[in-house]
């Protein structure tokens, strides 16, 4: 199963023997605040995970501490990302070692454009990945093809990033970004948020054309709807800072049901 | 404690008007009449040197300017064009733009041919902040002087050479645009680096009923030269004055503008960037008056401040009680980029009428952390995302040079100021 992906075997078996990420009862706190108090997480490549959640449980804040947010503090716990300690690793290391963020509100940074930030940060990764730099043509033979999958017209290319993009174009943006960088583990916080039912299909569709045995995927969404395009392997319940119960994809069907609440009775 | 700063002041005021007397005989008419020269000793004379002590003189590098050598103009009548032209040919003059006429100005002085014959010919009575004016009509060796009727284009290079060192360089513009006339008006002053001298500019002027002037001005003085610009200007009903200003240049630099909007519906727009490094100073103010109904300024300035630089911006606005309708928007904004650097803001919105439209703020800081954190999360390293940062928070206001060479001489001039956006190749 794990041989799909072009890889010779033995990495491949070593890839398997190692999970991409492993998160260790992680206590982070903001400001005064513990907001994760105790998560961990196994991630396998070939996996796709649905991290679930009522709201200011700590959803972002985790996918912000692994990508390397400043202003939380790690109090304790590990994660690892192919067995590297992550949290030695500055966020732009993060990124070239293959971690995307897919960000809940992505910025408008007025003055940068967009083709620019896509040329650097995929010219970023194939150098770590000891690569040859992409030229301006085959820049942008890759990103057409990229943008047409997710419906994206090619003027965005010339405007600043993200500068006056819907909030549904922004988050086929990142899922843009993403596509181009091709990462290892993509962190989608809440990219089906504010997409209307077709923009909900072309970011799936977007999503599941990187669903490789090389890679993994972490959803985190309020909606079962996301789910019923990407199906999940896991999904994950995070209450109160803790992951308060994993499940199959039932476990969505289940809190689409039945809401938060008896998830609480159970953990206490 | 303030005896030293007394007797310097006094020091400064006496030097200059000794200068005067020495050369006020060699001064050329054609330039500024010459009682028009004498009435601003005497002004001057009158107002005295200004103290750091006065709220509007805070921020200037008033030192530099007590530190001048001397006060008399490099050229005056005495200078041969040919021995300008010789020291101005030494100097690289930057590709013509399309469209405009050049004029090229050297130590203060014009090359090649006389001035056209319709000349304009306002002095305004500058007031006391805008003393270093009076200095201007003292000492001028020329003008530029014009009187637009129809349209035109024309591109005014200011150069100091390195013969300047030592002695000053007074630019004077005075520019009248006759009804429903439109100048595209660029201002450039250059100056070789090892000159350390005053460039001190005096620019009128006078925009009739529903005229507009694009006022391009790109400050790129040499870095050892006390750069400072003195403007006046009145507008008349329905007329547009649009200024774009890049200051990059000198170890020294103050604008001191004063803008009255006297006619109803005329309108102001004024973005400025100043990008200071090393141990430069930046200083500007200005001042809006809106005297009449349904006036318009639209301010934009964007400071950043690297190494140990300091910049300060004071914007002004007054609306009387005369002018109901008006709509005055104001956006000031500093990064800080050095440990050392410092950045100084003041907005100022004066309303005296109701029905008024305003709008202001002023934010000094550091780039902002979310925007560099996503740069950081695409996998761009810190130096490239933070240049990128930098070249945007530039953005607005170069963008909004709309002849492309002039902007790409700016965006040049600017990154110049900014190593490493130079070296990250942020610009097209
Ligand atoms: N920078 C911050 N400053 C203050 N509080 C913070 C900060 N970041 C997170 N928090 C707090 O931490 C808690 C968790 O926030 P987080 O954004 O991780 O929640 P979430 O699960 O992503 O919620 P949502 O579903 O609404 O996106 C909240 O109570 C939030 O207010
Ligand atoms: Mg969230």
């Amino acid at each position: 199963m794990s041989g799909t992906a072009g890889t010779s075997a033995p990495a491949a078996a070593s890839d398997a023997a190692v999970p991409l990420l492993e998160v260790r009862d992680l206590h982070v706190r903001v400001g005064e605040q513990a907001v994760l108090r105790g998560v961990s997480l196994r991630i396998r490549v070939g996996e796709v995970h649905a991290i679930m959640g009522p709201n200011g449980s700590g959803k972002s804040t985790l996918a912000h501490v692994l990508a390397g947010r400043p202003g939380y503090e790690i109090v304790s716990g590990s994660a690892t990302f192919e067995g590297r300690d992550l949290f030695a690793l500055a966020p732009e290391e993060r990124a070239r070692a293959g971690l995307f963020l897919g960000f809940q509100y992505p910025v408008e940074i007025p003055g940068v454009n967009n083709a620019y930030l896509l040329t650097a940060a995929a010219n970023a990764a194939r150098r770590e990945r000891g690569q040859p730099e992409l030229d301006a043509f085959e820049f942008l033979a890759l990103v057409r093809s990229k943008m047409s999958l997710m419906q994206i017209d090619e003027s965005f290319l010339g405007r600043g990033v993200n500068e006056g993009f819907s909030g549904g174009e922004k988050k086929r943006n990142e899922i843009l970004q993403m596509l181009v960088l091709e990462p290892k583990l993509a962190l989608l916080d809440e990219t089906d948020s504010g997409l209307d039912i077709d923009a909900l299909k072309v970011v799936a569709s977007g999503v599941n054309s990187l669903r490789a045995a090389a890679r993994a995927i972490v959803l985190v969404t309020h909606y079962q709807r996301l789910l019923e395009h990407i199906v999940p392997d896991f999904v994950h319940v995070l209450a109160r800072g803790r992951i308060a119960r994993s499940g199959d994809r039932t476990l969505a069907l289940e809190l689409e049901r039945r809401g938060y609440d008896w998830i609480g009775e159970q953990a206490a | 404690m303030s005896m030293p700063a007394a007797t310097e002041r006094i020091g400064t005021l006496e030097r200059i008007l000794r200068d005067y007397e020495a050369v006020a005989a060699q001064l050329p008419d054609s330039a500024v009449a010459a009682d028009t020269r004498r009435r601003a000793a005497r002004e001057l004379a009158r107002l005295g040197w200004p103290s750091a002590r006065d709220e509007q003189w805070r921020y200037a590098n008033l030192r530099a300017f007590e530190r001048v050598p001397a006060f008399r103009p490099a050229a005056p009548a005495g200078a041969t064009a040919a021995e300008q032209g010789a020291a101005g040919a030494a100097f690289e003059l930057p590709a013509p733009l399309p469209g405009f006429e050049r004029w090229v100005y050297v130590d203060g002085v014009r090359q090649g041919p006389p001035a056209a014959a319709a000349a304009a010919d306002a002095t305004p009575s500058w007031s006391a902040e805008q003393r270093f004016g009076l200095l201007c009509d003292m000492f001028a060796a020329d003008r530029a002087a014009l009187r637009i009727r129809g349209q035109a284009a024309i591109e005014l290079l200011f150069i100091t050479s390195s013969r300047a060192a030592g002695a000053a360089v007074y630019p004077r513009l005075q520019v009248e645009l006759e009804a429903g006339s439109r100048l595209a008006l660029v201002e450039r002053h250059l100056g070789v680096h090892d000159a350390p001298s005053l460039v001190c500019a005096g620019v009128a002027i006078e925009l009739g009923r529903g005229s507009q002037l694009q006022h391009y001005r790109l400050q790129q003085c040499g870095t050892q030269a006390v750069f400072t610009d003195t403007l006046s200007a009145r507008l008349s009903e329905e007329s547009s004055y649009q200024v774009r200003q890049i200051g990059i240049g000198a170890g020294t630099a103050r604008t001191s503008a004063r803008v009255a909007l006297a006619g109803r519906g005329a309108s102001l727009g004024w973005q400025a960037i100043a990008v200071g490094r090393g141990e430069q100073v930046h200083d500007t103010t200005l001042e809006v008056e809106h005297m009449a109904p349904g006036t318009r300024t639209e301010e934009v300035f964007r400071g950043i401040a690297d190494e140990r630089s300091r910049l300060a911006f004071s914007g002004h606005i007054h609306i009387d009680a005369a002018a109901p309708g008006s709509e005055a928007r104001q956006s000031l904004r500093g990064l800080i980029e050095g440990a050392g650097a410092e950045i100084d803001l003041r907005p100022r919105l004066e309303i005296n009428t109701d029905e008024v439209r305003a709008q202001h703020g002023a934010t000094t800081g550091q780039l902002d952390d979310n925007l560099l954190f996503y740069l950081l999360a695409r996998g761009l390293d810190r130096k490239t995302a933070r240049a990128l940062l930098k070249w945007a928070f530039l953005g607005d206001v170069l963008r909004a040079i709309d002849l492309p060479a002039l902007r790409s001489a700016a965006e040049h001039g600017a990154a110049g100021q900014l190593p490493d956006v130079m070296a990250v190749g942020a610009l097209a």
